[in-house]
């Protein structure tokens, strides 16, 4: 029998969680096929650039969180960072498809994977450490803050909760590796590819 | 980030950026190369140049386009051609990655048996049996060259072979050929391959109207439009004809 509790942390948390990550297998299998189908598997070789770009566009909202950009809504930068890796990361499956050509570009791609999933993780957690932070709310109307200073203050409060520091610490060397690896797929196609 | 994570990964990284220098065809190469240049695996830069690609001019170091079909990059004789006749000298210019790619990987994004005759000068366009064989079968052992006046160089099917001209194919006569023509034999044809027509009800019919040579059927039929009769060098009320509408030609 299922507590309550046990029931919430399924149907908030770990529901979404598993569909955005079939959402992307299946979309990526459908996306592959379409392709294939409407013989448009060349587009899928340069479906990697707008991926890439995409992936690097939505690292603002880290560099907004670090307070290397002061402007903007971090909430929105947050939605732009996760929609922009999910779907960046959609073109870059395609893009990879089911070649086994070079380790290195694999290597990325896996790195990518466990990168898309452990940003899931993260999004997962925040939300449990929304929660946790709720009753805070109530704390920042009494100091007479304003609705939208709450909501930015409980922001704050959740993403520097203790769980979201501890994943953190995994999440960044997994996207350091990530980086690294993409970094020297990309190094290596400018090396050797003729573009014209 | 703790300090030994930090080295865990940088080692990583590392043996890993090793691997690509010393095995640069598993770690970053696109597929593996064709068997001819299995010898250059690990040797990248052979054919091509840092930040551009490869070049013709690199292919053109040791395929000589004169000697390309001819000879090998050796100056030996090449004792089975892919093609019967050396075709190379007769492009209008050398683009070698037109029609080439070496690596597995980028060859799945050509499409196979896709030559663009385009890229022939205009006299060897015309010369297809200096390439293409004729096909065993009756209808092309009948004919030399003049390929074009049904086939387009972009591919073989669809031929533009007008059948109207012989008979209309509609959708009473939409059959494979070897209903009509048996064995592929494009040289003949019987109208009594479909269960339609039988030779004694299309005698039967004939002899009602009078007429004894029906042996050759599209002589007077050239569709199955009924009214669409054409007698050659019978008058219009020549005896009686099919519903008396005749199409004399």
């Amino acid at each position: 029998m299922t507590t309550p509790g046990t029931a919430s942390l399924w149907r908030n948390h770990i529901l979404p969680f598993t569909l955005l990550v079939t959402l992307l297998g299946v979309a990526t299998v459908i996306g592959d096929y379409l392709l294939h189908r409407l013989d448009l598997v060349w587009v899928g070789r340069y479906l990697g650039i707008p991926g890439t770009l995409l992936i690097i566009g939505s690292l603002t909202y880290s560099l907004r969180k670090r307070k290397v950009i002061a402007s903007g809504n971090v909430k929105s930068w947050l939605s732009m960072h996760e929609i922009g890796t999910w779907l960046g990361s959609l073109m870059v499956l395609l893009h990879a498809g089911v070649h086994f050509n070079a380790i290195l570009p694999w290597l990325a791609t896996i790195a990518m994977g466990v990168n898309v999933i452990s940003g899931m993780v993260g999004k997962m957690l925040l939300g449990r450490s929304r929660e946790h932070v709720q009753t805070q709310r109530e704390h920042y109307q009494l100091r007479g803050l304003s609705k939208v200073e709450i909501e930015q203050a409980v922001f704050w409060e959740s993403v520097t909760f203790d769980a979201m520091t501890k994943w953190r610490k995994v999440h960044i060397p997994i996207f350091i590796v990530f980086a690294v690896l993409a970094l020297g797929h990309i190094v290596s196609i400018f090396l050797f590819w003729g573009w014209r | 980030m703790s300090k030994t994570l930090k080295i865990v990964l940088a080692a990583n990284l590392i043996v890993l950026a090793v691997l690509a220098f010393v095995h640069p065809h598993l770690m970053v190469g696109p597929g593996k190369l064709i068997p001819g240049h299995s010898k250059l695996e690990k040797d990248c830069f052979a054919c091509h140049a840092p930040f551009v690609g490869t070049t013709t001019e690199r292919c053109t170091t040791c395929h000589k386009p004169g000697e390309i079909g001819r000879l090998t990059t050796l100056g030996q004789p090449i004792q089975k051609p892919l093609t019967s006749t050396p075709f190379h000298q007769r492009l209008l210019k050398q683009d070698c990655l037109a029609c080439h790619s070496d690596h597995a990987g980028v060859k799945r994004f050509r499409i196979k048996g896709r030559f663009n005759h385009v890229l022939l000068q205009a006299d060897a366009r015309k010369e297809c049996q200096s390439c293409h064989k004729s096909p065993k079968d009756s209808l092309h052992q009948q004919i030399t060259g003049n390929c074009s006046q049904c086939h387009t160089q972009e591919q073989w099917v669809p031929a533009t072979f007008d059948h109207a001209k012989y008979f209309v194919l509609d959708r009473d006569h939409n059959v494979k050929c070897v209903t009509c023509h048996l064995r592929n034999d494009y040289s003949l044809y019987t109208c009594y391959g479909c269960h339609e027509h039988s030779s004694e009800s299309i005698r039967r019919e004939h002899i009602e109207e009078g007429i004894r040579d029906f042996k050759n059927c599209v002589e007077c039929h050239r569709s199955a439009d009924e009214h669409d009769i054409r007698m050659p060098g019978r008058r219009r009320d020549g005896g009686k004809g099919h519903d008396g509408k005749r199409n004399d030609d």
